[in-house]
């Protein structure tokens, strides 16, 4: 059975900030300027971000209720109600809450009733695993229609006050992050029909790595090695660092190989044709990668001309898992793909680094 | 921004091969307690010097077999047979680099001499010599792309994070640094080689064959490598 994305949805809280105004809100460490920002900047190329936090640092809306708006935003869009729902499948990096899983609290927002739920917990690449979810509950016949929604509010992890909590100037890995991830839902309506224009999920595919490879992008580790929860207290774990969220850039690397890799076992599975390929939209976290990850498919004989390249990166954030829905919302909105075109998906995440694809079909019902 | 060296179809599908397989032998190489270390910055001055007592013997027998390669190539294919004895030249004596930087390193001479092959190794050389005897072993282009790309990897990595783990000034990495002088010569030359000799059909099938068995025992010999 086929199964279709029919409409999108998202979420950007507040005004867009600017690269000038992002240590206003996130705030300055004991008081300095951050002697990274500006080059971190520089390699990554975002221009302008969302926040849900103000610069009181006070949350202006919940990571639930971001996730939440953009769910609706489908709904409305198919003229939809809230009964029409079988399943609600939900990914982000961090709820509001440890527990109960992201989902419940999205579903008690959202007000929807008696529906399957799933939470997809990960970093970058869980919105792919919560869609392949609802995907594949499609195909089977579980359900007719399901909203996947990704959402993320990582602005909370980067006030000034977590890094002065942890004692010293903040070190680059630790740093790295903070001028590179920002707020943002963004959400998708999964149907087992066809609906006017809409996009036929033809496969989601991925492939994790994390046997092979260290740690490279996580919270939760202070640099002794010790986890959050063996510490006696929460108030030690954060004074040694381990609530930080930190990238070992040293390692980031690989993730453009095994980006490439994965690309390439798909053209070798019969999967990906690249010259059948009219748009891709991969969700790079910096645009420093947008280079490396050209220069190596040029290498292997495997680029995707670089017209056919579609981000909204710069102007709309890193906004983690949600990033791949909110672009496809936008490139759907400006851009009007045309029955036929395919659409190549692909998020490769270095939390552990797990890598996941998809090719869309563009159709008219 | 690189553009691609190779021209043909045939070619351009073997290289796809050949990075995939090197992708999985990376993967392959991040599975070995060893390797992890020096991930983590881990790796002690003894276990480097224990690390080079275990490449030592393969360094030398890939002289051997690259030399016995060129001698398997018949007229047809005289324009290969330079291209390897070229290589041969380049690199036949670099093991005389990797036991100075074992005697800097703080190793006994004698000691890295005396060192019998690993049982990774043991297999490696007897494939290689297998291999290079056959007559126009052009799938050794193969093993060349695992070996060459190995060096670039010490070179550009390992290098690196054995002197940040062992507090080095770069007196006991030159052999692996020096792999990475020639990188761009050497990788254009395998790039021709691939073009070159997969206007055979059965061509790429070999390569990526003989590239596989080579990364397996590659890994072989790193996993015989004690480590604390």
């Amino acid at each position: 059975m086929s199964v279709y994305v029919t409409r999108s949805g998202h979420h950007l809280p507040g005004p867009a900030v600017d690269n000038e105004r992002i240590e206003e809100v996130l705030g300055r460490v004991n008081g300095k300027p951050s002697r990274l920002k500006a080059r971190i900047l520089k390699a990554n190329g975002i221009r302008r971000r969302h926040y849900a936090i103000d610069a009181e640092h006070r949350t202006t809306i919940g990571n639930a209720e971001m996730a939440a708006r953009a769910g609706e935003q489908c709904l409305a869009a198919a003229g939809l109600g809230r009964r029409d729902l079988g399943l609600l499948s939900v990914a982000t990096s961090q709820g509001d809450l440890v527990l109960p899983g992201f989902g419940s609290q999205v579903q008690a927002a959202l007000g929807l009733g008696d529906v399957e739920l799933h939470t997809s917990h990960g970093i970058c690449s869980s919105s792919m695993m919560a869609l392949k979810t609802a995907f594949l509950s499609l195909a089977a016949g579980e359900h007719r229609r399901a909203l996947v929604v990704a959402s993320e509010l990582a602005s909370r992890l980067f006030k000034a006050s977590r890094f002065e909590a942890a004692g010293a100037e903040p070190d680059f890995d630790a740093e790295f992050l903070r001028w590179m991830l920002s707020d943002g839902a963004g959400a998708l309506l999964l149907e087992a029909a066809p609906r006017g224009r809409c996009l036929r999920i033809d496969w989601i595919r991925g492939y994790s790595h994390a046997d092979a490879y260290p740690l490279c992008m996580s919270v939760g580790q202070a640099p002794d090695g010790r986890t959050w929860q063996d510490f006696a207290t929460y108030a030690e774990a954060e004074a040694a660092g381990a609530l930080l969220l930190r990238q070992d850039v040293r390692l980031l690397d690989n993730i453009v190989k095994l980006g490439v890799d994965g690309l390439l076992r798909l053209i070798d599975e019969g999967r990906v044709a690249v010259d059948e390929v009219d748009h891709l939209l991969c969700h790079y976290s910096s645009h420093h990668f947008r280079g490396r990850i050209a220069e190596m498919l040029t290498q292997a004989g495997a680029m995707i001309p670089e017209e056919k390249w579609y981000t909204n990166l710069y102007e709309r954030g890193n906004t983690g898992c949600a990033s791949l829905f909110i672009m496809l919302d936008e490139f759907l909105r400006t851009r009007e793909p045309r029955p036929g075109e395919r659409i190549l998906c692909m998020v490769p995440e270095s939390g552990r680094f797990n890598t996941a694809y998809m090719q869309l079909t563009v159709v008219d019902a | 921004m690189q553009e691609t060296l190779i021209t043909t179809a045939a070619g351009q599908d073997c290289l796809q091969g050949l990075m995939r397989v090197w992708f999985d032998f990376e993967r392959q190489l991040g599975r070995l307690p060893l390797i992890q270390r020096l991930d983590r910055g881990e790796l002690s001055l003894a276990e480097y010097r224990t690390l080079l007592l275990n490449l030592r013997q393969q360094v030398i027998e890939g002289a051997r077999w690259i030399s016995r390669c060129a001698s398997s190539f018949d007229r047809h294919h005289a324009d290969l047979r330079s291209v390897v004895i070229q290589h041969a030249r380049d690199e036949h004596r670099d093991y005389e680099l990797l036991e100075a930087d074992y005697v800097a390193a703080g190793g006994d001479l004698a000691e890295i001499q005396a060192a019998p092959r690993n049982i990774g190794s043991e297999a490696l050389h007897a494939f290689m010599m297998h291999r290079a005897g056959q007559p126009n072993p052009i799938d050794l282009v193969g093993a060349m792309w695992i070996i060459e790309g190995l060096g670039q990897k010490m070179a550009g990595d390992w290098a690196a994070r054995v002197e940040a783990a062992t507090g080095g000034d770069g007196g006991y990495t030159r052999f692996m640094r020096y792999h990475g002088e020639n990188d761009d010569d050497h990788l254009a030359t395998l790039y021709g080689l691939i073009d070159r000799v997969c206007q055979a059909p059965e061509a790429p099938q070999a390569i990526l064959r003989t590239a596989r068995v080579v990364a397996r025992l590659y890994a072989l010999q790193l996993e015989e490598v004690p480590c604390d």
